[in-house]
């Protein structure tokens, strides 16, 4: 696997460039011609965002187990870290982690994760489609606002890049995506290649032909986009992603999450210029049969708690050069429902992973959840605005500082979670 | 809603399998116009009108239509499809043959393909399930299981079956029908007005949305388009105005808004106990909202002029958009659930009955409802035009009037079809003289579209090609070109969306942009490349054509030769020459290659990663088995013998070529 590292350290640019058989790839010579040149291979940082659809149990994830209104609530839910009622790691004395979450644990203790409690959005919406829209555009009032914020995120980094800089793990591009600069939606990355199904003699021979003709065609997009992916189909190695190894010791669950986080992974070892990924986990909606330490909540929790684990330690030394954001549209109910399950909610809770998070920490403004506190009289209010969260996130990983672009119509402060 | 008149549409004369036997050239009748295409004067031949107009009017020419149409005239061609009244019996009868959802009211479809949710829910009111029985399901397949059986004693679809049957018409339509330009401005006017499957809420309504508010307006008056889409359920849940009320109202009584208050909150507590739990935290946010005077939804206020009509540009400010939701609360649509919340309004509204409604202010028009008691009676105030206090439906019908002629409107709504038919960024001169028919013909897209084409620079040779299909127009031009035989259309879905265009599913309300730039992106290309290799050498499964019979069953002399042919079938009045100069050495190449890919048609074509590449795929399990037992099946090509010939790689070349990205 090609080591972008190296090349830098001994400045060989060009020894790079000889690597994609000949010649300057089109986005580098593209990007010195722009007046907003930064090195393309300059080391730089990767935010990686999971969007945990269908709106998180925030409170079963971390529970305000001292509550005695909270327990009184949720009577065939409740955990605490007792042994006998389902042993959550204790983070504070006032909010416990579900044992599910065992992967992730130790993250917390060594300050490198942190939590936010009573996250969300404004807009009151229960609506998941309605919610996620809005969090994903950054905009909880307006539907018309045709970008996502981490698409205004990557033009805010003003700097051109490789085709790989913003990935989406997702069959089709999330709405977090949408909007001008180039992101990528692919959810496997060995589809990134000409490809003959059982015919792997002509493919190559087709691509040679689509290559040139490509390269002869009168169409500026599609003569500098054809370009750009065959290069990058050189750049990405596809025998070093079939002979990808992880780092000793890890094991991906073999869910969809674990599988896109693995391939997250693989992007960043092999330095082809990420800076933004996107992934999905689903199945949160726990209208029923939820379960306390086992059962479907559990599992879930399990797989995504494990994936990310797993993830986190492949990275190895590539650690302090990302940082991953978990987010959910909203939270459920505080009450336990008929069915053994909860409903649409309000503020739930997020994960913040990396070297420079101020992690240890439960960020919160979760009062009482007696019945006059909550919202709607229901719901766990909303005391964290999520763009307080993000912004925070990216202006200081990213070093993106117009929060006013990224989030337009937000004139709140960036919640102090990051070491600066 | 209206089954009757699609029907009689249905029934209309014959479909041509083989366009080159054309219907007559019609002779000028009423409601025709006289058009002048001022092609010549730009440049180009008649040939090459033909083909630029095909490219642009149409999902692209089929074998020997570009022929026809020279033949028959372009002008007698254009009117044809300006009067989109041409007979589509084999594509109505036996394409569309067993889509029973095509010619269902909405009040059928909900009740019939339903949400899991709604299964369980329905199943309760039924007594087909216990109210505590879904607690014994252990996980989620169980689950699953438990509404399946559910369904089929109940009678209900899954939400999902009606989905394939709204993508796959659309893919016939597309491929298959004769109006081509209704299907190609269908897709536009949707798009515009865009709603989405993502969203639950509207997810039921989408096919009869394309159906009753799209389709039939879309070569009629803005106005009327912007009308039927303002009122259809669809709209009105996406963009949340069905719930958009005032709460300052004085006509609902006080005393029966409390009653209503308390018959909502017990039918909560009802729904609690019977574990309908998503209708039950609905009906929890609707009492909520009731209670806290928070009725005004501004979403579609603010759409409807920001997306719809004037542009962000327009000239309105964000009070215009707060006064224009006053005038739209109580647009909402007519309870049609046969159970849940709804069924218990609609049994209000019931008993109530039409004449006292209509006293009280009411209007139902088929699924459309406007309620006097959710309505704001004050004065309002839009573009500078005053509603005096006291008005109710017809202020809504004044807005709509109001902002269908806007010049803002005209001049976003003509730069927007400039865009879609001429180029990425289209000429001021051009847009100009679009919007002043707009404006003279009161919004008449007819005589903006015969506009745009009576202008040079609709021919300009350079612009000739200049735009890039979107994924859709691609595959369906790939279709349409070589005449293939579509058996499975949700093929076409998956790969579209493997390409970056998952119709019906794009969430904003803004639509899919409309530029290369949005379209054209490293892994789309790719895939691009990709579907050109695979729908060539027949690897979609349910997607068949014969490359044999597309040259009159003549065997090409040589590989050259067949260069040549399906060179110009692919890529009619394009410049030849150099496309086989540098296909050539290319084909060469191929042809050092055929042994190996003989050698590879022995090996099973692998259908896994094709046909199941989306969450949704509706094609059931027997399906799947049937269609890959029917693909398997020896392939009776008299020329191409295997899947991997020459030939078909020489065509999966092209159609992957850049050239054939571009219309």
């Amino acid at each position: 696997m090609t080591n972008r590292r190296a090349f830098m350290k001994s400045g060989a640019m060009a020894l790079f460039a000889t690597g994609l058989g000949g010649g300057l790839p089109a986005f580098v010579a593209r990007a010195a011609q722009s007046q907003k040149y930064i090195q393309p291979y300059k080391k730089g940082k990767v935010l990686v965002c999971i969007f945990q659809r269908g709106a998180m149990d925030g409170l079963m994830a971390v529970s305000p187990y001292t509550d005695p209104a909270f327990k009184a609530a949720r009577p065939g839910l409740y955990m605490s870290p007792a042994a006998t009622e389902g042993k959550l790691f204790d983070l504070d004395g006032r909010f416990g982690l579900h044992p599910a979450l065992d992967g992730l644990y130790p993250y917390f203790s060594e300050k490198r994760m942190a939590i936010v409690h009573g996250v969300g959005s404004p807009n009151n919406t229960r609506s998941h489609f309605d919610a996620q829209d809005y969090m994903e555009s950054g905009t909880p009032f307006s539907k018309s606002t045709s970008s996502g914020w981490l698409n205004r995120a990557i033009g805010l980094m003003g700097h051109d890049a490789t085709p790989f800089r913003a990935v989406s793990m997702t069959n089709a591009l999330p709405r977090s995506f949408y909007g001008q600069e180039e992101s990528l939606a692919i959810s496997n990355l060995q589809d990134f290649a000409i490809q003959m199904r059982g015919n792997p003699m002509a493919a190559g021979l087709a691509a040679k032909s689509f290559e040139e003709l490509y390269d002869q065609t009168s169409s500026s997009i599609l003569n500098r986009t054809g370009k750009e992916s065959f290069e990058a189909i050189k750049m990405l190695n596809l025998n070093s992603i079939r002979n990808y190894k992880a780092a000793d010791g890890v094991v991906y669950p073999a869910s969809p999450l674990g599988n896109a986080l693995k391939q997250i992974a693989i992007l960043v070892k092999m330095n082809v210029g990420l800076e933004l990924a996107f992934a999905e986990s689903g199945g949160w909606d726990t209208h029923f049969n939820q379960g306390t330490a086992n059962g479907a909540f559990a599992r879930n929790l399990k797989d995504f708690g494990d994936s990310i684990a797993a993830f986190w330690k492949d990275l190895g030394t590539y650690q302090d050069d990302v940082t991953l954001m978990t987010m959910t549209e909203f939270g459920r109910t505080v009450k336990q429902n008929g069915t053994g399950g909860t409903d649409h909610g309000r503020g739930s809770c997020l994960f913040v992973l990396g070297n420079d998070v101020q992690g240890g920490a439960v960020y919160n403004k979760v009062s009482s959840l007696t019945k006059e506190e909550l919202e709607d009289g229901r719901d766990l209010p909303v005391t964290t605005d999520f763009r307080s969260v993000f912004s925070s996130v990216a202006g200081t990983h990213l070093m993106i500082n117009n929060n006013r672009e990224l989030f337009p119509g937000w004139d709140g402060t960036p919640l102090p979670l990051m070491k600066v | 809603m209206q089954p009757l008149r699609f029907i009689k549409v249905f029934s209309l004369g014959a479909f041509l399998t083989i366009v080159t036997a054309f219907t007559p050239a019609p002779q000028p009748s009423a409601g025709m116009f006289k058009l002048h295409l001022p092609y010549a004067k730009a440049g180009l031949t008649r040939q090459q009108a033909a083909a630029h107009l095909l490219n642009r009017f149409s999902f692209g020419a089929t074998p020997g239509e570009l022929d026809a149409v020279v033949s028959m005239g372009l002008e007698n061609w254009l009117q044809q499809q300006l009067q989109a009244s041409l007979p589509d019996e084999e594509l109505n009868t036996r394409l569309l043959n067993g889509y029973d959802a095509l010619a269902m009211s909405n009040a059928q479809i909900v009740n019939t393909y339903v949400r899991p949710d709604q299964a369980l829910q329905i199943g309760v009111a039924k007594g087909l399930i216990r109210r505590d029985s879904i607690r014994v399901a252990a996980n989620t397949a169980e689950y699953r299981m438990m509404i399946r059986n559910l369904m089929d004693s109940a009678n209900l679809k899954p939400v999902n079956e009606l989905h394939r049957q709204l993508i796959n018409q659309k893919v016939l339509r597309a491929a298959y029908s004769n109006n081509q330009l209704q299907e190609v401005l269908t897709d536009f006017w949707f798009n515009h007005f865009n709603v989405s499957l993502t969203k639950n809420q509207s997810q039921q309504y989408v096919l009869t949305y394309e159906r009753d508010a799209i389709r039939p307006n879309v070569l009629g008056h803005f106005s009327s388009l912007l009308e039927a889409t303002a009122k259809h359920p669809a709209m009105l849940e996406y963009l949340d105005n069905a719930s958009s009320v005032s709460n300052d109202n004085n006509v609902a009584n006080p005393r029966l808004k409390a009653q209503l208050q308390k018959r909502l909150e017990k039918r909560a507590d009802q729904l609690m106990e019977e574990g309908n739990a998503a209708q039950q935290a609905r009906l929890m946010k609707q009492i909520a909202g009731q209670k806290k005077n928070e009725g005004l939804n501004e979403n579609y206020a603010r759409e409807i002029m920001e997306l719809h009509t004037m542009g962000v540009d327009g000239g309105y400010t964000q009070k215009d958009v707060t006064e224009v939701a006053r005038v739209l609360t109580g647009w909402t649509l007519y309870p049609n659930s046969e159970y849940g919340a709804g069924s218990a309004q609609r049994k209000i509204l019931e008993r109530v009955g039409l004449n006292t409604l209509q006293q009280r202010g009411f209007v139902v028009q088929g699924d459309f409802l406007y309620r006097a008691d959710k309505h704001d009676q004050g004065e309002k105030n839009i573009l500078g035009h005053v509603f005096p206090a006291g008005g109710g439906y017809e202020e809504g019908m004044r807005v709509i009037e109001l902002l269908s002629t806007h010049p803002a409107t005209a001049a976003f709504i003509c730069k927007k079809l400039a865009t879609r038919f001429v180029s990425d960024t289209p000429s001021v001169d051009l847009v100009k003289k679009m919007t002043a028919v707009f404006l003279k013909s009161k919004g008449d897209i007819k005589q903006v579209l015969i506009a745009m084409v009576e202008q040079v620079d609709f021919w300009k040779p350079a612009l000739v090609h200049d735009k890039v299909k979107s994924p859709f127009e691609l595959v369906i031009s790939a279709i349409r070109s070589t005449h293939a035989d579509v058996q499975d259309p949700f093929q076409v879905f998956n790969w579209c969306a493997r390409m970056g265009q998952r119709f019906y599913y794009y969430q904003a309300p803004t639509g899919f942009p409309d530029n290369a730039a949005f379209w054209i992106n490293t892994g789309s290309l790719l895939n691009r490349m990709n579907f050109g290799l695979a729908f060539a050498t027949q690897k979609i499964p349910g997607i068949r054509m014969n490359w044999a019979q597309l040259n009159n069953n003549h065997e090409p002399e040589s590989v050259e030769q067949a260069l040549t042919v399906f060179s110009d079938i692919l890529l009619p009045e394009r410049n030849q020459e150099q496309n086989i100069k540098r296909l050539l050495p290319l084909v060469k190449d191929v042809r050092i290659g055929a042994k190996i890919a003989a050698a590879a048609d022995n090996a099973p074509l692998q259908m896994k990663e094709e046909t199941g590449m989306t969450e949704d795929r509706p094609m059931k399990k027997q399906e799947r088995k049937a269609l890959a037992k029917n693909t398997k099946q020896p392939l009776q090509m008299p020329y191409t013998a295997g899947v991997n010939s020459p030939i078909a790689q020489v065509a999966g070349i092209i159609i992957g070529s850049p050239e054939f990205q571009r219309k």
